[in-house]
């Protein structure tokens, strides 16, 4: 690989962060798994580097009774490994486990997942189905902003150039369960066919459908929000016919493309059957 | 730019660019056990030791090992006989393209605890095998794990 001029800063603050972040071009780096890639093959071709890897104020899990908070530079592989994530969050913590392989898994870090945005990518459907919020600091200002309106098309996001994800943060509800499952038919390691994350939550009877959430991955240029289908959920106590319908619903959602995952037709009639199968996961079985 | 590191537990001081692939820059020292598979972070024949944990070389830049612990599989097959051993008497390789890729990953497997056979089965999937000799590479991690 050919040198480059490309600076490589590493801030120990995320004030040092942002303000390294000021530069045409310059880019955040976390785990690097997707951004050496994109590098080795220059389709990108940064002016400036900004690793954030020695920040420690982006890095850890914190749990309190009312919320989850993920640092963005928390690795996939600590998320999946965490027993009270697995308790909480039985969805992003399977999500998190399947991603890639374990070395993917070290190295990758929450933030780059979500800055990256590929619509394939497992975590996002399970963040959006728990209400995730990500936490937004640039130099001026500080935003949060739901997961569920993030994504702004392939490998896009509301990100302005000079901010920062901080860190993720997810509400806990009582007597919310959720779930995510992948279809990967090609190998363990691939980027889904397609995945689906799914919550639902109860009422106080502990059978009534109160709310729910049906996302999904790899079929569209975004983490696909199938709204309608969620509905069908609510006020009901979700036997068979209804999850049935549910995940028929989703069929009118996704915008999937042909190709070597798929066809379009394929990939449509798999998002039926695993939506159906996740929300059979959230109820337990 | 200098980036500094411990490789194979020597204290490292390397004049390079950090941009370039972690891959090139170990081979470039003439450590060649590590392999350029895939290239794109999949088939595991790169797998170096950071911090304890796997990582595909040929997708990591070099500037992120920055104040790591850094171990090839020549420094690893040095302090880790017994897990050379597990893979000799397991017969755990074929044509060998993958073996240091293999046995890096299987020297990293504490990183994720797992112990189970079905737990080491996961935990190496991410390790191809094209001569697919899985059993015996299987075998020798299991026995490695039950000894250590």
């Amino acid at each position: 690989m050919q040198s480059t001029d490309t600076e490589f800063l590493i801030p120990t603050s995320v004030g040092e962060a942002l303000q390294a972040i000021a530069k045409e071009d310059a880019i955040f780096l976390g785990g690097g798994t997707s951004t050496a890639l994109l590098y080795k093959t220059r389709l990108i071709e940064p002016s400036r580097v900004v690793w954030l890897g020695n920040v420690n104020e982006l890095k850890g899990i914190r749990i309190s009774a009312s919320e989850v908070r993920i640092g963005a530079m928390t690795s996939v592989a600590e998320i999946a490994a965490d027993s009270e994530i697995a308790r909480l969050l039985p969805g992003l913590s399977s999500a998190a486990g399947v991603i890639g392989n374990a070395r993917v898994r070290a190295m990758a870090t929450l933030g780059g997942a979500l800055a990256h945005a590929d619509p394939r990518q497992d975590i996002p459907p399970a963040l959006i189905a728990v209400d995730a919020k990500a936490s937004i600091r640039s130099l001026s200002s500080t935003r949060e902003v739901s997961l569920a309106e993030f994504y702004a098309g392939f490998l896009e996001t509301v990100l302005d150039p000079d901010e920062l994800v901080t860190e993720v943060v997810i509400p806990i509800t009582s007597n919310r369960r959720s779930a995510y499952l992948r279809y990967t038919p090609t190998s363990e390691g691939d980027y889904p066919t397609v995945g689906v994350g799914s919550s639902l939550t109860f009422a106080d009877d502990g059978k009534t459908v109160s709310a729910a959430k049906i996302i999904l991955c790899g079929v569209g240029a975004v983490p696909i929000i199938a709204a309608q289908a969620a509905q069908a959920l609510i006020g009901t106590t979700a036997d068979e016919s209804v999850l049935r319908n549910a995940a028929a619903l989703v069929r009118g959602a996704i915008d999937p493309q042909d190709d070597e995952r798929g066809t379009a037709d394929y990939k449509t009639e798999m998002s039926e059957v695993f939506t159906y199968r996740c929300l059979r996961l959230c109820l337990g079985n | 730019m200098k980036i500094t590191f411990n490789l194979n537990g020597k204290g490292m001081e390397l004049d390079v660019d950090p941009m370039s692939l972690a891959l090139d820059v170990i081979r470039g020292l003439s450590l060649t056990g590590t392999k350029e598979g895939c290239g794109v972070g999949v088939c595991g024949a790169c797998t170096i030791m950071v911090n304890g944990s796997p990582v595909s070389s040929c997708i990591c830049l070099v500037g992120t090992l920055s104040d790591k612990d850094v171990w090839t599989i020549e420094g690893l097959a040095e302090k880790m006989p017994e897990l050379i051993d597990s893979f000799v008497e397991k017969e755990g390789m074929q044509c060998g393209i993958c073996t240091p890729g293999q046995i890096v990953a299987a020297a990293a497997i504490d990183s994720v605890g797992a112990s189970s056979p079905e737990d080491i089965k996961k935990y190496m999937a991410g390790n191809l095998c094209r001569c697919t000799g899985y059993q015996t590479i299987l075998s020798a991690v299991e026995e490695y794990v039950a000894i250590n």
